[in-house]
């Protein structure tokens, strides 16, 4: 490329006194020009990604009143009024407590789900698009419809049990009830996307393998756990990061789960969003608001560095497989 | 050609920046005036009652159109108000603002236009005297025509009480409670007698009876001159430790608030007695609407009210100097606040008035109210408007409210906590949200 664009060059002198600024020009042309197509995206990050992460840290650092606005330089003492805050720790602990109860159900549906619609059925693309169906629906839909199943003292599911002859559960007043509601929504919602993602991985599997797997005597359970997964496990680990993140962002489900009290009356399903929206638009306290905001950060920021060193390991372990597959295929074609 | 490069990457980068910058451009002041086309937004809250005057506004004032917009809870609509103003735009052009976190927009009350310079002067007499001033701020400015406010009375289901051996005739009732001389002590002990004799509950929960009491006091969570006075205030101690000792005892149906199962606690029987400031009863009427309920569920309202005369909310309307049509906004906020349009809007919502012309007629109309066995509902209200005097709200009122003292309450509702445990609750929570927030 540059080989090319400079040979020109030396027939620019005989247009005179323009040269050495057009030369300089296409000098610059070809230094900037490439910064400058990719810049549309890093301009619009900077504006609604790191300067609002940028200002959200300096509110953090002021007593800041959402209608008075900026107040006086407090330096970290939002940050540490936050990490001695029962109902912080209250809303991490619940934060936590919905991620692990739509996280690893989730992806063992999701797997389930991928693994059915990996073998061959009729009406293919019927199915894969059924499954995608609860994501199309908003979350506040989802959130409305999941709040009346769940209801205290009218509620669907309450009716159900009372059938059976069991004491209705107060899936609002309770907190692990509350916490499995939610995580209902969730993983309501999400199950079908993740599955499509595993599925989509799974289908890259290459087939012969599958087959020479079966003619070895390898029942379908054991060519799943032994083949299918250990394929997929970097999809896997995305589809792992993917759900932490949005797992501990969570706000819509817990906060439409009660209009009323958002979090519950007595914060048993308070999440970390949650209480960081009570305390900036209810409480009226940008600065500690800020504070819980960007310790939520450094929080999934940590947890996504475990993440990543995880799936390095894993995907280091993998790139022995590809070896040694393309290795037993040298070996097969010489025989 | 390749000269040609640099301008053209340099028009295509400057072209998307420009497309981002042009986003936020327009904005130019239109003259408002009844022939130039004006837009004017309006958000309420609750059951505000104003569709079919914005109707009647239009028709009045051709050119005019009014884009309504209504926030389900007065606690939802202060989250959007505030939110809004921190972010400097997005208000409506007439914004509806409660008296309960009244006292936080009063702190920035130079965010919104002076009515004093629309005429305010000339109909500051439509208003009670004290409700006007509440619309006041500390320099007199006026930022808000008072609408509603909220005299309370006591809504009582005559069939449960007739169930009970109780009367249930509406004077019968106000004699029972002990007429002028109703006291808090009377309520409950009507209430243990309830109790005793049918096992169910007197009131909804506690949080609504202990705001009536806060309500009715003559200072509340605040002294006049702005300071919290909760903890050493013995007397709202007292009145709150008489409200747990009944909750303890049983009146307590622990409904969710803002919620009653859908409506259905107030079909079913689930308690007798409900607290009942003027804009209460448009809620209550919703509430069975969901139930699918109506007159045969046996609510009535009596002209009486433990421990006398108290008022409980209302609400203003307010311009925000973001407003573009700050004089048709103006304007509009002062028809809609007018005697004439109030009676209408109490005829739709159930609330009560604000000005004197309102309430007055009201009073002599006494237009029986089918839901609440036909009770002259406004003529009651008008009634029991008398003696109320403005309490002050300061600016942490609304979240002492539904922070510090409705969770609180709430763990004595359910049994998990008694009296003293549930205020010790409160004061921990007051120190963690309102004093060190």
């Amino acid at each position: 490329m540059t080989v090319t664009l400079k040979r020109p060059a030396p027939a620019a002198p005989p247009t005179g006194a323009v040269s050495p600024f057009r030369h300089r020009l296409s000098a610059w042309d070809q230094k900037f020009s490439p910064y400058l197509y990719i810049s549309p995206f890093f301009l619009l990050f900077a504006l609604v990604g790191l300067f609002p992460l940028l200002y959200t840290f300096w509110v953090s650092l002021h007593d800041w009143h959402l209608l008075k606005g900026q107040g006086e330089f407090v330096g970290l003492a939002n940050f540490t009024n936050v990490l001695q805050d029962r109902f912080f720790w209250n809303s991490l602990g619940n934060t936590m407590s919905i991620f692990l109860l739509s996280a690893i159900p989730q992806l063992i549906g999701a797997l389930f789900i991928a693994a059915v619609l990996d073998q061959n059925l009729r009406a293919k693309t019927f199915w894969r698009m059924s499954v995608l169906l609860p994501y199309v629906v908003t979350p506040v839909a989802v959130a409305v419809i999941f709040t009346n199943m769940f209801g205290e003292d009218p509620g669907l599911i309450n009716n159900l049990l009372g059938n059976f002859g069991i004491e209705p559960i107060k899936w609002r007043t309770d907190t692990l009830p509350s916490h499995i509601a939610i995580a209902t929504m969730v993983n309501w919602r999400w199950t079908g996307y993740n599955a499509l993602i595993l599925l989509a991985a799974m289908q890259a599997v290459p087939r012969d393998i599958y087959e020479s797997a079966a003619l070895d005597g390898a029942g379908a359970f054991r060519r799943f756990f032994s083949i299918t997964l250990p394929s997929i496990r970097p999809t896997m680990i995305f589809v792992i990061i993917t759900s932490t993140i949005g797992g501990l962002q969570i706000f819509a489900e817990p906060r439409l789960f009660d209009p009323t009290d958002p979090g519950g009356p007595q914060r048993n399903f308070q999440t970390t969003v949650l209480y960081l929206w009570e305390m900036g638009f209810q409480r009226n306290n940008f600065g500690k608001a800020s504070a819980i905001a960007w310790l939520l950060f450094l929080i999934i920021v940590i947890i996504g560095l475990i993440n990543f060193s995880l799936s390095r390991k894993i995907a280091s372990a993998d790139t022995k497989k590809p070896g040694n597959r393309a290795q037993r295929r040298a070996e097969g074609k010489r025989k | 050609m390749k000269n040609f490069r640099f301008p053209a990457a340099a028009i295509a980068g400057a072209a998307a920046v420009a497309l981002l910058a042009s986003g936020c451009g327009g904005g130019d002041q239109e003259a408002a005036s009844p022939d130039n086309p004006v837009e004017l937004s309006v958000t309420t809250f609750g059951t505000f009652g104003y569709d079919d005057l914005y109707a009647e506004y239009e028709d009045a004032n051709p050119g005019i159109k009014i884009n309504p917009n209504n926030i389900d809870r007065g606690e939802n609509a202060r989250t959007d108000a505030f939110t809004k103003l921190s972010a400097g735009s997005g208000l409506s052009d007439v914004v509806a603002i409660e008296e309960g976190w009244l006292g936080s927009i009063m702190e920035v009350s130079d965010q919104f236009v002076d009515l004093n310079e629309y005429g305010a002067e000339d109909i500051k007499d439509n208003w009670v005297d004290w409700k006007f001033k509440q619309g006041t701020d500390s320099e007199g400015r006026v930022i808000g025509y008072g609408t509603d406010i909220g005299p309370q009375g006591l809504c009582y289901n005559g069939k449960l009480f007739e169930d009970a051996g109780l009367p249930s005739d509406r004077e019968a009732v106000a004699e029972l409670f002990g007429g002028d001389d109703a006291t808090w002590d009377k309520y409950f002990e009507i209430g243990r007698q309830y109790h005793d004799k049918t096992g169910l509950a007197w009131y909804d929960q506690s949080g609504f009876v202990w705001n009536s009491m806060v309500n009715q006091m003559e200072e509340g969570y605040y002294t006049p001159d702005g300071e919290l006075n909760i903890e050493d205030n013995a007397a709202m101690k007292e009145q709150f430790m008489q409200l747990a000792a009944g909750t303890e005892a049983g009146l307590s149906a622990n409904e969710k608030k803002w919620d009653w199962g859908k409506g259905k606690a107030f079909a079913d029987g689930s308690f007798a007695t409900f607290v009942c400031p003027g804009w209460m009863l448009g809620t209550i009427q919703t509430q069975m609407e969901s139930a699918g309920a109506g007159p045969e569920a046996g609510w009535d309202f009596a002209d009486v009210f433990p421990g006398g005369a108290s008022n409980w909310g209302g609400a203003f309307l307010s311009v925000p100097e973001t407003s573009e049509h700050k004089e048709e906004a103006a304007k509009l906020a002062a028809w809609l606040t007018a005697p004439e349009q109030q009676v209408k809007q109490s005829a739709a919502a159930n609330n009560f008035p604000s000005t004197v012309e309102a309430q007055e007629q009201l009073a002599a109309e006494a237009a029986p109210n089918e839901l609440f066995n036909n009770a002259p509902t406004g003529a009651i209200l008008a009634s029991r408007a008398e003696g109320v005097t403005a309490q002050f709200k300061g600016p942490e009122d609304s979240v002492i409210q539904d922070k510090v003292f409705s969770p609180a309450l709430g763990q004595l509702d359910a049994g998990t906590t008694d009296g003293e445990g549930s205020w010790n609750e409160a004061m921990k929570l007051l120190n963690e949200l309102v004093v060190n927030n």
